[in-house]
């Protein structure tokens, strides 16, 4: 029996030895941009954002060399109201994630550097507490909705 | 028990027979006359107002700079959402939402307007909500007023909005406002709120039964 568990603790010691490097604690899935109306000079972003770590994560903001300024938000809406909530600190518990979706959290993203059309594309940084930030580039999307009336495609 | 409480006893009974009898045939009679109604209008996702509710005049432009009043939300069934064009999430959803409804109603007994209007007239100039709602449909109306007239048409419907402060150094403000979507029938009358979750499906689907059993 000890043979056995002494190979065991030592195969799942050097399994989690060599898995997860600081970075890989992040994974970002299905970041997108809301193409704006013409008139708005304010965008949307979304994302799936994964801890796949074991410890809990403080993601501190989201920024983008893109644009002149970025604040996270979640829509509330309290007595058919809806409110933006500004989300100063976005922790994210250990193997658990966030979704940034319409209508719910989402990132605002105010006065972009250029004009930008569906098929652009966007650098997000997502900066975290502890820990190296992480990069990820974001389709711009036009959403309007359509008769089969999904949230978003890709 | 006396022999005097007897027959007090059973006329009681009778009475309260009759009355039930009575009241059988008058629920049986409502319920068949109202059936085809009732089944159509179980389980809305809607809230639907048993009397509709008739609107006071109000007096707004719409995106090419025309008169929108009562009667043009008349005629048709209306959609009606309340919102701001530099609104990053809510007003973008909403109406990418009510673009669906309008291509899943677009062969309807009944087709639809819908119309987007501003309580944000400081930034949003009719021309602006021109550009802002055809780029979610062409067939979009959007409108908007003065401060005034825009609280004459709110208030009556309960709608709500107000500018938040917090970024007051910006001209990127904020205004909260009523989430969901209204729908006047075409009397011209508020009729029923969707309240978000908004689903394209659910409302048009809703919309169906409501305009149905409308005429």
């Amino acid at each position: 029996m000890k043979p056995l568990l002494v190979t065991i603790t030592v195969v799942l010691g050097l399994l989690g030895a060599g898995r997860l490097p600081a970075d890989a604690l992040l994974v970002i899935r299905e970041p997108w941009i809301r193409e704006a109306p013409p008139t708005s000079d304010v965008l949307a972003g979304y994302m799936i954002i994964d801890n796949t770590g074991e410890r809990s994560v403080e993601i501190t903001a989201i920024t983008s060399p893109d644009f002149a300024h970025t604040e996270l938000h979640q829509t509330l809406v309290e007595d058919g109201i809806a409110r933006m909530k500004p989300v100063g600190i976005l922790a994210i518990p250990a193997g658990s994630s966030r979704i940034l979706e319409p209508g719910g959290m989402h990132l605002m993203l105010f006065n972009p550097g250029r004009v930008l059309h569906a098929g652009d594309t966007v650098t997000l940084v997502i900066r975290r507490r502890d820990g190296e930030p992480v990069t990820v580039t974001a389709p711009v999307l036009r959403n309007i909705g359509s008769a089969a009336s999904h949230q978003h495609h890709h | 028990m006396t022999d005097s409480q007897k027959p007090s006893r059973l006329r009681l009974v009778l009475i309260f027979s009759v009355v039930t009898c009575l009241s059988l045939a008058a629920g049986y009679w409502v319920s068949d006359r109202l059936f085809d109604r009732q089944t159509q209008l179980i389980g809305l996702q809607a809230t639907r107002f048993t009397e509709p509710r008739g609107i006071q005049p109000f007096d707004l432009v719409d995106h090419t700079g025309k008169a929108f009043r009562n009667k043009d939300l008349e005629g048709r069934w209306s959609f009606v959402f309340f919102g701001y064009t530099h609104c990053p999430d809510v007003c973008p959803t909403t109406l990418s939402v009510l673009n669906s409804v309008a291509r899943l109603l677009e062969n309807a007994p009944e087709v639809p307007r819908f119309v987007f209007i501003s309580v944000d007239p400081e930034r949003d100039t009719p021309e602006t909500l021109g550009r802002y709602v055809s780029y979610f449909n062409g067939d979009f109306i959007g409108a908007t007023g003065t401060p005034d007239e825009i609280n004459k048409l709110t208030q009556q419907l309960g709608v709500i909005y107000m500018r938040v402060t917090e970024n007051e150094e910006s001209e990127n403000y904020l205004v909260d406002h009523t989430a969901s979507v209204l729908l006047f029938d075409p009397d011209g009358r508020f009729h029923a709120l969707f309240s978000p979750p908004l689903k394209a499906a659910d409302i048009a689907d809703d919309f169906s039964r409501i305009s149905q059993a409308y005429r």
